[in-house]
């Protein structure tokens, strides 16, 4: 049987946690809905469409498309600014 | 509110991301992978899956869903000395490369600590994509198992400054499905006192130095960034490089000023670069002319599906001593070298597939205005940004390193001892 011997852990602790608590809104209804384009292919005809859908069949007020330059980067912080001021609920695209 | 739609093969990237960021309970709906691949006309029918996927976690507002998952950790763990079985605890525990690594017991760990002036518990950066903070004596664990001397602690703290640094894009290069890597040189007086290699085979096995350094970055990378192959590391293939990539620069035989003087440093300063790259190609040109190697060089930078002209990149090139020598003979500066390459590694749009030049339009509106299939492409925004280091031994050999795309080199000066 071998010994044992202690060692640091390589490791970091990770946050696994919820210290942001995701809202959720009642419905959807007369909101405004922005888009965040991550420039994957696709994801303008997504976002396109699911702005139809969304004003069509669910009745949200209105809604505002923005992007960025390239998926692997952020967007910009006047975009994300933009959107918290004024939508309801925001949604992006994240994969190929 | 916020929701993010995902492809099916990045859920778990997705999900671990916002538990990493605080937010476990972001709200995720699915799309088929791969996405992209999907016709357009089949798009309407999943955008309304999607809206009725939001619509669905409204009227679920109220259920409980899994969130919270707390992960005990201890800074100091009890293992088996036996080798084989610390081996396997590594891999099953995923904290090591899959190659056996050193225990890093306390008294290993100290000695290297005693190279820094700095606090052990200094946190350097916090690393994406799970921002684990990267203290100075989680560097030093990390670089006593990889096999590094004391003496490499100092270039690493640098290293993980410089790949921190936001133009860097470390959460790009860590969590992309390309086969993004760090390429580290190392430049100034340190590189000579730890023996990191610029000579031959410098990209190659064979020195301590350089393959202990990289092997080190890239364990800091899974064991405190947290991406590990499969999981928030979402490469397709991966490459070599990944594995470690460490150099220095063949200063001595260089007829240019060095890669850290171009940065601002002076000689006497010890520094490291760290380089987003995407692999390694050889360039045997046997040319004694300058203008013919630069043609040959330039040439083989052009491809349509490289990630530099899409988004406007940076490209670098490994001179070895012989073709340095050529061009410097010909009375070319290292800008010049950068300059003709630029020039002519521009490339037609119509080389790239249709998708990809749709996204070149999107990217590069801005810089290049409209973009047709006529239009030539660089390679970069602009000339300057080509890297350009001399190193390698004797041989008609220099290497193109094409770059991550979006990331920017950072260079950091190395503490002194």
């Amino acid at each position: 049987m071998a010994n044992s011997i202690l060692i640091h852990n390589p490791r970091a602790p990770f946050s696994q946690g919820s210290g942001l608590k995701a809202s959720v809104l009642d419905h959807l209804a007369g909101k405004v809905v922005g888009f965040i384009d991550n420039t994957k292919p696709n994801f303008n005809h997504l976002m396109d469409d699911l702005a139809v859908t969304l004003l069509e069949d669910y009745q949200v007020r209105s809604v505002i498309k923005r992007g960025k330059r390239v998926q692997s980067i952020p967007a910009p912080s006047a975009v994300v600014d933009e959107l918290v001021a004024e939508c309801d609920l925001v949604i992006t695209g994240s994969g190929d | 509110m916020a929701v993010t739609v995902c492809s099916t093969a990045f859920e778990v990237l997705g999900r671990r991301q916002a538990a990493s960021l605080g937010c476990a309970e972001l709200p995720i709906v699915l799309v088929p992978h791969p996405f992209g691949s999907i016709s357009r006309s089949a798009l309407p029918k999943i955008a309304k899956e999607v809206a009725a996927q939001i619509a669905n976690l409204m009227a679920e507002k109220n259920t409980s869903r899994a969130s919270t998952v707390l992960v005990d950790h201890c800074e100091m763990l009890n293992v088996s000395s036996d080798v084989e079985i610390f081996h396997r605890l590594c891999i099953e525990q995923k904290l090591s490369d899959g190659l056996p690594v050193i225990p890093p017991t306390p008294e290993r760990v100290q000695k290297m600590l005693a190279q820094s002036a700095r606090k052990p518990e200094e946190v350097i950066a916090r690393l994406a994509p799970a921002f684990g903070d990267a203290t100075v004596a989680r560097i030093a664990t990390n670089a006593v198992m990889a096999g590094c001397t004391p003496q490499c602690l100092n270039v690493l703290i640098a290293a993980v400054e410089a790949i921190a640094c936001p133009e860097f894009n470390l959460q790009g290069i860590q969590a992309t499905t390309n086969p993004a890597a760090v390429w580290l040189v190392v430049n100034g007086p340190i590189a000579s006192a730890l023996g990191v290699n610029g000579g031959a085979n410098c990209l190659g096995q064979g020195v301590s130095a350089n393959v202990t350094i990289g092997r080190a970055l890239r364990l800091i990378m899974q064991n405190i960034g947290g991406a590990f192959p499969g999981d928030m590391d979402r490469a397709t293939h991966g490459q070599p490089g990944k594995i470690s990539l460490c150099c220095a620069e063949n200063e001595s035989v260089s007829p240019w000023i060095s890669l850290h003087v171009e940065r601002g440093l002076s000689t006497e300063t010890s520094s490291v670069t760290a380089v987003g790259f995407s692999g390694t190609l050889n360039m045997n040109i046997h040319s004694k002319n300058a203008h013919e190697i630069l043609r040959s060089i330039a040439d083989a930078m052009a491809h349509g599906p490289s990630n530099d002209y899409w988004c406007g990149g940076e490209p670098w090139i490994v001179i070895s001593p012989e073709h340095a020598q050529i061009l410097s003979e010909a009375g070319l500066s290292k800008n010049e070298v950068k300059q003709h390459l630029w020039e002519g590694s521009k490339m037609s749009a119509s080389r790239m597939a249709d998708k990809d030049l749709e996204r070149t339009r999107r990217t590069r509106r801005e810089e290049l205005g409209e973009i047709t299939a006529h239009t030539k492409l660089s390679i970069s925004r602009s000339a300057s940004d080509i890297g350009i280091l001399v190193a390698g031994g004797e041989g008609t050999h220099s290497v193109y390193i094409p770059g991550f795309g979006n990331s920017r080199s950072v260079t950091r000066a190395v503490d002194a001892i």
